[in-house]
């Protein structure tokens, strides 16, 4: 790939330098071997062509180069990185072995190996006591049903600012004033659990409209959700991440987990 | 004053204990931000003396960083007590059938660099095992965090880097 002898102009871009970017992007694309690509030959053809940039958009294509160059370069640390990590073994000789080892060997050796997880599962006086509350509230399997049956489903329906706003339910001057006040609030607890932000209320109501306000910062993009799903747990944080994916996340409030939550904060506040 | 900070501490140690050795949530183990939540911001000190107590029983703690994407710092680290020396005896409820796919997936997955296609891996293991156990165990390991998954591949899990020494384990199967 040895650069082109013509003059440059701005109209006609030199052609290795744009066969270079486009085999650095199938490198990224294509699981090719990053080293497949000669980097030291690559920068030696944008210095050739360094003294000739004169305009914006040579620049940009030498920009355009390096960055795609760099990449490359990313990937080829990652490529010995992996491979230093995983004691680079020739798949073929591991596989080889792997079908010549009777099942016990291959479970003798990963015991060999194994430093197990040290968890148990516990019943507490506390947890016995939640049981029981939730076994005496549940009605009978039988109730339940007819009542289910009994009860038309309601159609699920999505209830906008201007819905809340035709049922007087807000108004604009409130709905601004309200969303500031939430999130400035958000803004002074950083990031923190979404139901302890929308929980932490002297009512249901109070919480159900924060939680409202609060999807609507959401989807402004002033405030983003991260969730954790080993933790099973949702933060919220005020601001956007750039470059995240936009998607939808139902969220379920009800008057009881409520109750818990205050219930909780309550004993917590006691004990200190 | 010596001997109350001396009760503080078996106090938050005990604590420490007790949400690590029992389960909290679906996965074992505890996040760093839990144990600074319930321990205080000195939960590391409290971390370390607990691991010299528990080092005698020939356990250890384990610091695992799930996300390479988050800062590195403890609060965003998950905290599991594994067994620190070689198992002396049976301590898991699998069967010497599913230890032995285990193995198999593991090694393979580890050879080509810690990603295989689910497919190859079936197609792997199901030399030796019927192909609805080899599926099913699969679907166990991703559930267990042994294994990850995206769209086709298999990857090593979070608790394969916890659980499993690789070298060991490669230099055992190459030796055998």
């Amino acid at each position: 790939m040895m650069p082109h002898t013509h003059t440059h102009t701005h109209t006609k871009e030199p052609d290795d330098l744009l066969r270079l970017i486009q085999f650095c992007k199938t490198v990224q694309s294509a699981d090719i071997d990053p080293f497949e690509l000669d980097v030291k030959s690559s920068l030696s053809i944008l210095k050739a062509y360094i003294k000739r940039w004169k305009s914006i958009d040579d620049l940009l294509l030498d920009g355009e180069a390096i960055s795609e160059l760099t990449k490359v370069i990313e990937l080829q640390c990652k490529w010995i990185r992996d491979r230093a990590a995983s004691f680079y073994i020739d798949p073929a000789l591991i596989e080889l072995k792997l079908r010549l080892m009777e099942p016990v060997q291959l479970a003798s050796v990963l015991l060999k190996a194994w430093h197990p997880i040290v968890s148990l599962d516990s019943l507490t006086t506390e947890r016995l006591k939640q049981s029981i509350e939730y076994w005496n509230a549940l009605l009978p399997l039988c109730e339940r049903r007819s009542a289910l049956e009994a009860e038309p489903i309601p159609e699920a329906g999505v209830l906008g600012l201007n819905d809340l706003l035709s049922l007087r339910i807000l108004s604009q001057t409130e709905f601004k004033e309200e969303l500031a006040s939430v999130e400035n609030e958000l803004k002074m607890r950083g990031k923190t659990e979404y139901y302890d932000f929308v929980y932490d209320t002297d009512n249901f109501e109070d919480s159900v409209r924060k939680a409202y306000l609060t999807s609507y910062l959401v989807s402004e993009g002033r405030a983003e959700l991260d969730i954790e799903p080993l933790e099973e747990k949702i933060f919220i944080t005020h601001g956007q991440r750039e470059g995240v994916a936009n998607r939808s996340v139902p969220l379920a409030l009800s008057y009881e987990d409520w109750l818990k939550w205050n219930r909780k904060k309550r004993q917590e506040q006691n004990a200190k | 004053m010596e001997q109350e900070e001396a009760a503080r501490t078996e106090r938050k140690v005990k604590k420490a204990a007790q949400m690590l050795f029992f389960r909290r949530h679906n996965l074992p183990g505890v996040k760093g931000w839990e144990l600074k939540k319930a321990l205080g911001d000195d939960f590391m000190e409290i971390i370390e003396v607990l691991n010299s107590i528990i080092h005698k029983l020939g356990l250890e703690v384990r610091r695992l960083r799930e996300d390479e994407a988050k800062e590195a710092k403890p609060e965003n680290d998950r905290f599991v007590v594994v067994l620190k020396e070689q198992m002396t005896d049976k301590a898991s409820g699998l069967r010497i059938d599913e230890l032995a796919m285990l193995s198999a997936a593991l090694a393979y997955i580890i050879s080509k660099q810690g990603k295989a296609p689910r497919k190859s891996v079936e197609d792997f293991l199901a030399d030796k095992f019927p192909r609805r156990r080899v599926t099913s165990a699969i679907e166990r390991y991703i559930r267990q965090g042994y294994l990850k998954e995206d769209e086709k591949s298999l990857f090593i899990g979070w608790r394969t880097r916890v659980e499993v020494d690789s070298k060991t384990l490669m230099d055992l199967i190459l030796s055998s």
